[in-house]
């Protein structure tokens, strides 16, 4: 290993798009750089196949983060996923991928052939991603790693919508993005996001989640400042 | 094989009913709002995009001479198309159209027809052997909800806007006729009695909740549908439910009388949006032609015979006649002006609107010249003072003038100066008159 760092990309933090050259390994030797999503290493350049913004974590690892309304599944992402079909062993569930998911029936904590919750048509599940490959159809679990049952299965009453993935992640980030900060200020609300792109909001007044709901809608390209003004001019306008 | 359809959840639907209990509805409207209405028209005559929230539907008209019916020999026709385009919906299918499509073709057909709100008998050329036939073609392009109200509202934009060719009959027998090229005469718009507006409601829980404009996952979950066609006048033109939920007729009279308020906000919505383009066009034709058009006539008019008539004063030969003859030469001179232009229809509609173009090209005194940067100049000066002034103002227009425009204004402009010359001493009435034709010639001579 060099006592020098190797210098980090020139476009980390930019925008990139397919086909950008990221890095240059011909001045480099011995040293390791970590690919993430979004990269790919041709010959003797590291070169972006999707576009987004490039991102880097100290020391070496590298990814295009990018946003889009389809989702590709991914391990250990959690998800808001719709039951379409039930089978014997599986739940079918959609997660706006390019297949349908399955949950099996037993992946709840204390799941039982005896005790199989019965999920109609329409259910929404908050779930996690146990295995996702282009191959197979993803598969989902109700559990976390150990087998508790931490706040996955259905959700109940609420509202749900769509956003891109950028935006679900935005609303993840920590520190709370000071869009959620702005709202949870003034109202009582509870929110499951899902990183496929689809946001469940819950609120005891109907107003108060039409107007988590629209502010979170109208935010999707807002930076940190035009979110917070945003929210302030929206409460504002109902108080 | 995978069913791409969006489908609603539970919460969804539950939510949806439990907020209009309170008259909320999840986009933030009120009940009897309709969303955010745009209308843009396409480059060519007769097509339109309307935007209705987050739906898009484009119209496009089109005419043919055809042969008429056999039961109609002298009204044209007019037929209805819709493409379901799959990029608008995943749950719509390329090819044949479905149910949904063919009923709102039958709707807004329905519509135009039985309430006759384009003039059919306009558009016969010749009885039993040429009509018009109109063609509308409806292309969804994203359906957000309510295709109806936006596909209708598609359809009269074009309409409104389209233009036809204009045809003469001639021949030894009366019966040859030619289209003529648009270049060549302007074609004609159809003749629309009134603008017949759908208003689509939605039904959800037992029937006795109902909101306007339902957006796409409101039609998810509603229990069903009523769209009617109005006119602002009030007069009902067609009405459409078809299946779901009954409901009691005293609703259905108030869901009428709605329909009316919001028919004829709509059709002002339409009806401005259609006058804004129309009146650009014609804009456009004015700038096309050559360079003699005046865009403000009655303002030279007055400047001229202000500042000829202040010059006049000026020199202290001229008598009361000369100014008297010299103001209704600049008339007269005006009115030779106009001549060439009376044959374009378009620019006498141009003179009376309020819209203003650049500065005309011929007129130096269209810009930068003031009436009372004149006057100052009248003061009791000698008349050389004055020219220098006048010549000074001139150079200062030519400046600021277009490069393009400065050949003709400088020649305007030596016209000008030439006549006030002349015309502070005169000895006869065809003094008086020379200078004028001097001035255009030299007009003509230079453009």
């Amino acid at each position: 290993m060099e006592s020098k760092k190797p210098p980090p990309s020139a476009l980390v933090d930019n925008h990139v798009v397919p086909g950008d050259v990221i890095l240059d390994l011909a001045d480099m030797t011995n040293q390791t750089i970590k690919l993430g999503a979004g990269l790919r290493q041709d010959y003797d350049t590291i070169q972006a196949t999707s576009a987004g913004r490039l991102r880097l974590s100290k020391p070496n690892k590298y990814w295009v983060e990018s946003s889009q309304k389809r989702y590709i599944p991914s391990v250990e992402d959690t998800v808001l996923g719709i039951v379409v079909d039930t089978k014997p062993d599986n739940f079918l569930v959609d997660i706006k991928g390019p297949n349908f998911a399955f949950l099996p029936v037993l992946s709840f904590e204390g799941g039982t052939r005896r005790n199989i919750p019965k999920f109609e048509i329409g259910t929404l599940i908050y779930a996690r991603v146990v295995k996702a490959n282009s191959i197979m159809n993803p598969e989902l679990s109700c559990m976390d790693a150990s087998g508790k049952a931490a706040e996955f299965g259905q959700l109940k009453n609420g509202y749900m919508f769509d956003t891109s993935t950028g935006l679900s992640r935005m609303l993840l980030s920590s520190p709370t993005c000071p869009l959620l900060e702005a709202l949870g200020k003034k109202l009582s609300f509870e929110i499951a996001v899902g990183l496929n792109g689809r946001v469940w909001v819950n609120a005891p007044s109907p107003s108060n989640v039409i107007v988590v709901s629209t502010a979170i809608i109208r935010s999707e390209s807002y930076t940190q400042i035009q979110q917070k003004s945003m929210v302030e001019n929206l409460l504002v306008k109902l108080s | 094989m995978m069913d791409q359809r969006w489908r609603p959840t539970v919460n969804e639907r539950e939510f949806i009913e439990q907020a209009l209990q309170s008259d909320l509805r999840v986009d933030g409207r009120r009940p009897f709002d309709f969303r955010k209405l745009k209308i843009v028209f396409g480059r060519e005559d007769g097509s339109a995009e309307v935007e209705l929230g987050e739906t898009r539907v484009m119209g496009y008209v089109t005419a043919q001479l055809v042969q008429p019916y056999k039961d109609r020999p002298s009204e044209g026709t007019l037929a209805i198309f819709t493409e379901f385009s799959p990029m608008a919906d995943p749950a719509f299918e390329p090819g044949r159209p479905g149910e949904a499509a063919i009923e709102l073709g039958r709707v807004i057909d329905r519509g135009l027809r039985e309430s006759r709100a384009v003039d059919m008998e306009s558009l016969c050329v010749v009885a039993g052997k040429h009509v018009w036939s109109l063609r509308v073609d409806l292309h969804i392009l994203d359906n957000g909800g309510n295709l109806i109200d936006a596909a209708n509202i598609a359809a009269l934009a074009a309409l409104s806007t389209f233009r036809r060719p204009e045809c003469t009959v001639g021949g030894e027998d009366g019966q040859q006729v030619t289209v003529h090229d648009p270049e060549v005469r302007d074609p004609l718009p159809l003749t629309i009695h009134h603008l017949p507006i759908a208003v689509t409601f939605a039904y959800f829980g037992d029937g006795n909740i109902m909101v306007i404009d339902p957006t796409y996952k409101e039609e998810a979950v509603m229990g069903g549908r009523m769209t009617a066609t109005i006119n602002s006048n009030g007069d009902v033109c067609s009405i459409q439910k078809a299946g779901g939920e009954g409901v009691m007729s005293s609703v259905i009279m108030q869901c009428l009388r709605i329909a009316s308020v919001k028919a004829a906000d709509i059709t002002s919505k339409i009806k401005s949006k259609v006058e804004d383009y129309t009146t650009t066009k014609a804009l456009q034709k004015v700038k096309r032609t050559p360079a003699l058009v005046p865009k403000k006539v009655h303002v030279p008019d007055v400047a001229m015979k202000e500042s000829t008539g202040a010059l006049e004063n000026q020199a202290s030969k001229t008598s009361n006649d000369v100014q008297q003859i010299s103001k209704g030469d600049d008339d007269q001179q005006n009115m030779k002006r106009n001549l060439p232009l009376t044959g374009d229809r378009t620019v006498k509609h141009k003179q009376t609107s309020t819209c203003i173009g650049g500065p005309s090209n011929w007129d130096p005194y269209s810009k930068g010249v003031s009436l009372s940067s004149l006057r100052i100049s009248q003061l009791p000066d000698p008349p050389a003072t004055v020219k220098d002034n006048k010549q000074e103002d001139v150079e200062l227009m030519l400046t600021e003038s277009n490069p393009e425009v400065k050949s003709t204004s400088n020649s305007g402009a030596a016209g000008e100066t030439d006549e006030a010359q002349e015309s502070r001493t005169p000895k006869s009435l065809k003094d008086a008159v020379k200078p004028k034709h001097k001035r255009k010639k030299k007009q003509h001579g230079k453009s």
